[in-house]
């Protein structure tokens, strides 16, 4: 079986009344670069709804992040 | 004696071994996609209800409202013919088949292993296993072995003697001599129905009325040349296996694919630098149905190039997203030789650099620690849905 790139890892965030991130991994977000979201497959079992963000944390790293609107959990991504 | 093993339907069982309870109903192999809506072989059941094959489908279900119609599944029916044939030839038969479902072998060199010609066809069925009911015919020439073969019943030996070759094609219906169905209906409304009427007509004659393969099928009613079994080659057990996470219906993702199973299959040691002289690309797709093309090189190969070029028109067959695709080098060559260049290709030490590191890599990581990444839908909006890690085996 092949193995994807770039597979969601599982992400500790806490987010703001409005849904964005407000703590990545314990590290405060300082910005909050671009927002997007991602429906797809939404004719197969398995649909996709991702509200994706861009942020740059307090450590000065960039890291793409996204809410599953499907499984209502947080991953970071990277190659987003 | 040249003897023929046959197993009618071959397709349909074969099509049929996932789904055993369609087998008791009115069931037909269905026209494979882009070819005239001509239904294939048919159950017992089906024929039972007036159905034959060769029907046009909207007749067939207007004969037979209830008729179920099976999607044909050619790779499991090669593979399962090459099974056959295998086990045949692991019992000490020469097999020569050019039809799935149908094989030749010469029984002179057995006889004598197996205690006579009886015990050898015995041993071929027996070899094939009961499920296929199979059957065996066998005789002085080709086409009368062929015969006694679709005349025997399942499990049945039947052998025709020399000199009632004759008196025992003569009552069996034209249908058996691969002559085209207007051909035959020509014959029929002529008043010439059996094999024996046929054969009683003066062969220039036939010709005149029914061309070559009117003269041909004469010659197959007076017996068929005698000519002789050639037992293929085995087939090279070489074959690689790209598995998608998700169905992938597009060309340049298959093509990139095929360029991997190319890499692969080229690099494995048991080729031990032979060249390849028949592929066979397969592909299991959506909805459980399969597909397979093979393909015969004039000058045998061992270039990933050429064998890209030559299989990747092959993809745009393909009647539906697939699953997985397959490669198979079904035949090699015996010469290793190869015709040393004079100049080197640019990036061909490169190339041999970057191998002996990941030749390191590997020896000190273990398997599957060397990958390449091939973009499969780069254009996806999901990321993890654009590339694939795909292990390296050279």
């Amino acid at each position: 079986m092949l193995k994807p790139l770039n597979e969601p890892r599982a992400a500790l965030v806490e987010p703001r009344a409005d849904g964005a991130p407000r703590l990545v991994n314990r590290l405060t977000v300082e910005l909050i670069r671009e927002e997007w979201r991602v429906v797809d497959r939404w004719w197969t079992e398995d649909p996709v709804n991702r509200r994706y963000f861009d942020v740059v944390l307090e450590s000065g790293q960039n890291v793409v992040v996204f809410h599953d609107d499907e499984h209502g959990r947080w991953f970071s991504q990277r190659g987003a | 004696m040249i003897a023929c093993l046959a197993i009618p339907a071959f397709e349909l069982r074969a099509a049929l071994r996932k789904r055993p309870s369609v087998a008791l109903q009115p069931a037909a192999l269905a026209p494979s996609d882009g070819a005239e809506p001509l239904i294939g072989s048919i159950t017992p059941a089906a024929d039972q209800a007036g159905v034959r094959p060769g029907m046009r489908m909207g007749e067939a279900l207007a004969t037979c409202p209830k008729l179920i119609l099976v999607e044909p599944d050619p790779a499991s029916a090669e593979r399962d013919w090459e099974e056959i044939v295998r086990s045949l030839e692991d019992s000490g038969f020469a097999v020569e088949s050019s039809v799935l479902g149908t094989a030749y072998f010469d029984t002179r060199g057995v006889e004598r292993l197996y205690g006579g010609l009886e015990s050898a066809l015995e041993r071929a069925l027996a070899a094939v296993g009961s499920h296929w009911d199979a059957r065996v015919g066998a005789a002085g020439r080709r086409f009368a072995a062929l015969a006694a073969a679709n005349v025997a019943r399942p499990g049945q030996a039947l052998i025709v003697s020399d000199e009632h070759t004759k008196e025992f094609l003569a009552p069996l219906p034209l249908r058996l001599l691969g002559l085209d169905e207007r051909r035959r209906e020509e014959l029929e409304a002529l008043g010439v129905k059996r094999v024996g009427q046929l054969a009683g007509l003066p062969g220039a004659a036939v010709a005149e009325r029914l061309g070559p393969d009117g003269r041909s099928a004469w010659g197959q009613a007076r017996g068929g040349r005698r000519g002789r079994i050639v037992g293929r080659r085995p087939p090279a057990e070489i074959f690689e296996v790209l598995e998608f996470p998700e169905a992938v219906g597009n060309e340049l993702t298959l093509r990139r694919a095929l360029a991997t199973l190319v890499d692969r299959a080229l690099s494995r040691r048991e080729r031990a630098d032979r060249f390849i002289r028949k592929v066979a690309l397969s592909a299991r797709l959506v909805g459980g149905a399969s597909w397979r093309r093979t393909l015969t090189f004039r000058d045998p190969a061992a270039e990933p190039d050429r064998l890209r070029i030559a299989l990747g028109p092959k993809l745009n067959d393909l009647p539906a997203p697939v699953l997985a695709l397959r490669l198979e080098l079904t035949e090699l060559t015996e010469s290793r030789g190869q015709q040393l260049e004079l100049v080197k290709p640019d990036g061909a030490e490169l190339q041999t650099k970057l191998k002996e590191g990941l030749r390191q890599v590997k020896a000190s990581t273990g398997g599957g620690a060397v990958a390449s990444v091939v973009e499969v839908a780069p254009w996806s909006r999901i990321p993890e849905a654009r590339a694939l890690f795909v292990p390296r085996d050279d």
